[in-house]
């Protein structure tokens, strides 16, 4: 039974991992059209990912987008745990729908009501918009993961150091925070894969000179200037995030984070 | 002797003004978030209904709020046989991807539990992520290479002897079923893996000492114990494939036209707004119509587990 169930989550495993083999496969190869199977194998494409000019600015665009509206999301997202799971008992469950609430709209839905709302108080195709959408995709996902861990905070060592004077500002920074370390790392780091990886929200709401770096790889398969730097950039994408997620895991738990409250 | 040292209470005890501001402060906190769901959420949902009631694309641009309201956009959609089947294509599309990832979430998720805490699970689970850490354009590009006549695939198995000639999968149903369900099984197996996690062995083993099989076991107990995490995921897995337009795009074109395709097509293309708003709120519609009828019937459909399993 365990064998046959074995079996199967290994075939599943390499069916997962199938598109990224042959993804890498082709960022080593030797010449400069995207063919498969390579007809030689060569170092040039993935050497050479950061010296195309439009990809490097792509992806620092993309990471410093993704750090922001991490950071902001975290920002806007914190005291709200605060005050929805201890100030609110009635209206508990009506205020994380309300939250999360961006999260159930279909995207195409979301994007296009963004869109031409943007549109309509000047502000489409901006970085600012950017931001905006990106945020409002990440906050409702950092609060949910910090909702969880304010609520299994123990109560007890706050009012501990209560009776021994502590300030509330003292109590927050050295009672609840380090209790809520890896929930804040980790909704950190999911609030800025969800923002980094995003190609929905980019592809409508980002101006033409200022894509980002999944926009700019959709546009060079889709629309043209295909050639083998966007599997180079595809596979070093694949292993850092698949080294993310294996230190993650070994460090805070990402699995059991995530299956928690995904 | 020990001097007995009286400590002054501290500042936010002696003086209520200050809670009184610390209680205001708190609040205040709660402000961000608001405006930020109020300006950029709820605003522009009205605002996308209010575009779907114009009558002409024209009207879109100017001062669009003042113009008289107009249920013409649906009822063009309504009337026309293309539209109905787009629908079609959608829920079919859907409905695939759950069962494909479904079936295999399920066992992944059960065998994620069962090798909980190894270095195992944390390999397996890293592979079986990878789409959430990795952005779609990445893993899109590969299923082209593997599916696009004389990809991957094909050489693989003309290799083998088993096709002649070239095969034409990624621009047809099942291609984008399954890159879909490729997609989407990450949110399936997190999901199930997390309902899965609340079975009791207890209650497996005295269904073992009682003389069941595993099939009876699985059939009796853990479908029913799983169903709220079962109907969760495919309630995700649905609605995220139903309104993905970037597969449908790149791995579809237009042999397979899906809901989404057609609104990006009137946003970017036709740039008809009004019509492209009344489409998205007729997908809302729907997928909010299916999620509901889909968890009554699921309730109804476990009940009698629950009242077994009591």
């Amino acid at each position: 039974m365990i064998g046959a169930l074995r079996l199967f989550t290994y075939l599943i495993v390499a069916i997962m991992l199938l598109p990224i083999v042959v993804t890498g496969m082709i960022a080593f190869t030797s010449v400069d059209t995207v063919v498969f199977p390579p007809p030689g194998y060569s170092l040039k494409w993935v050497g050479g990912v950061l010296s195309d000019d439009h990809l490097r600015i792509a992806i620092l665009r993309s990471l410093g987008l993704a750090v922001l509206a991490a950071v902001l999301a975290i920002t806007v997202g914190l005291p709200c745990c605060f005050l929805v799971e201890r100030v609110l008992h009635r209206g508990r469950v009506t205020a994380e729908t309300v939250i999360t609430a961006p999260r159930m709209v279909p995207e195409i839905v979301f994007v296009l009501a963004l869109l031409i709302f943007f549109e309509k108080i000047r502000i489409a195709e901006t970085l600012t918009g950017l931001l905006i959408s990106h945020l409002l995709i990440c906050a409702p996902f950092a609060f949910r993961t910090l909702a969880a861990s304010v609520s299994a905070l123990d109560r007890r060592l706050e009012w501990s150091s209560d009776i021994l004077g502590a300030t509330p500002t003292r109590r927050f920074l050295l009672v609840v925070m380090p209790q809520m370390k890896t929930a804040l790392i980790s909704a950190l780091v999911f609030a800025f894969i969800l923002s980094f990886n995003n190609v929905t929200m980019a592809l409508l709401l980002s101006a033409v000179g200022e894509r980002t770096l999944p926009v700019e790889m959709f546009t060079r398969m889709h629309v043209g200037g295909m050639n083998p730097v966007v599997p180079a950039i595809s596979l070093m994408l694949a292993l850092i995030g698949g080294i993310l997620f294996i230190v993650l895991d070994r460090t805070v738990g990402a699995f059991s984070h995530l299956s928690g409250r995904a | 002797m020990t001097a007995i040292v009286e400590r002054p209470l501290p500042l936010h005890r002696r003086i209520p003004l200050f809670r009184l501001v610390a209680a205001i402060a708190g609040g205040i906190s709660l402000i961000p978030m608001l405006v930020l769901l109020a300006c950029f959420f709820l605003l522009p949902l009205l605002y996308m209904v209010r575009m779907s009631l114009l009558p002409d694309r024209a009207l879109a641009m100017v001062a669009a709020l003042l113009e008289p309201l107009s249920l013409h956009q649906y009822a063009t959609l309504l009337v026309d046989g293309f539209f109905y089947e787009m629908v079609a294509n959608s829920l079919r599309v859907g409905g695939t991807t759950v069962v494909i990832a479904l079936a295999a979430a399920y066992p992944v998720a059960w065998y994620l539990i069962r090798v909980a805490g190894s270095w195992e699970r944390t390999l397996v689970s890293a592979a079986c992520m990878l789409p959430l850490f990795v952005n779609l354009v990445v893993t899109v590009f590969g299923w082209n290479v593997l599916l696009l006549p004389f990809g991957a695939l094909q050489k693989l198995l003309s290799a083998l002897g088993w096709v002649d000639g070239p095969i034409y999968w990624a621009r047809t149903f099942w291609g984008l079923s399954i890159v879909l369900a490729y997609e989407t099984v990450p949110f399936a197996i997190l999901i199930l893996a997390a309902s899965i996690q609340t079975i009791r062995v207890d209650k497996l083993n005295a269904a073992r000492i009682l003389g069941a099989g595993n099939m009876r076991i699985f059939l009796t107990i853990v479908v029913p114990l799983t169903m709220p995490g079962i109907v969760a995921s495919a309630i995700l897995v649905f609605s995220l494939a139903i309104s993905s337009y970037l597969i449908p795009t790149l791995i579809a074109g237009t042999k397979v036209v899906v809901l989404p395709l057609e609104i990006f097509s009137y946003i970017t293309e036709f740039l008809d707004w009004p019509a492209a708003s009344a489409m998205a709120i007729l997908l809302l519609v729907l997928v909010f119509a299916l999620t509901w009828v889909f968890t009554m019937v699921a309730g109804r459909l476990s009940r009698r587990g629950k009242w077994v399993m009591v």
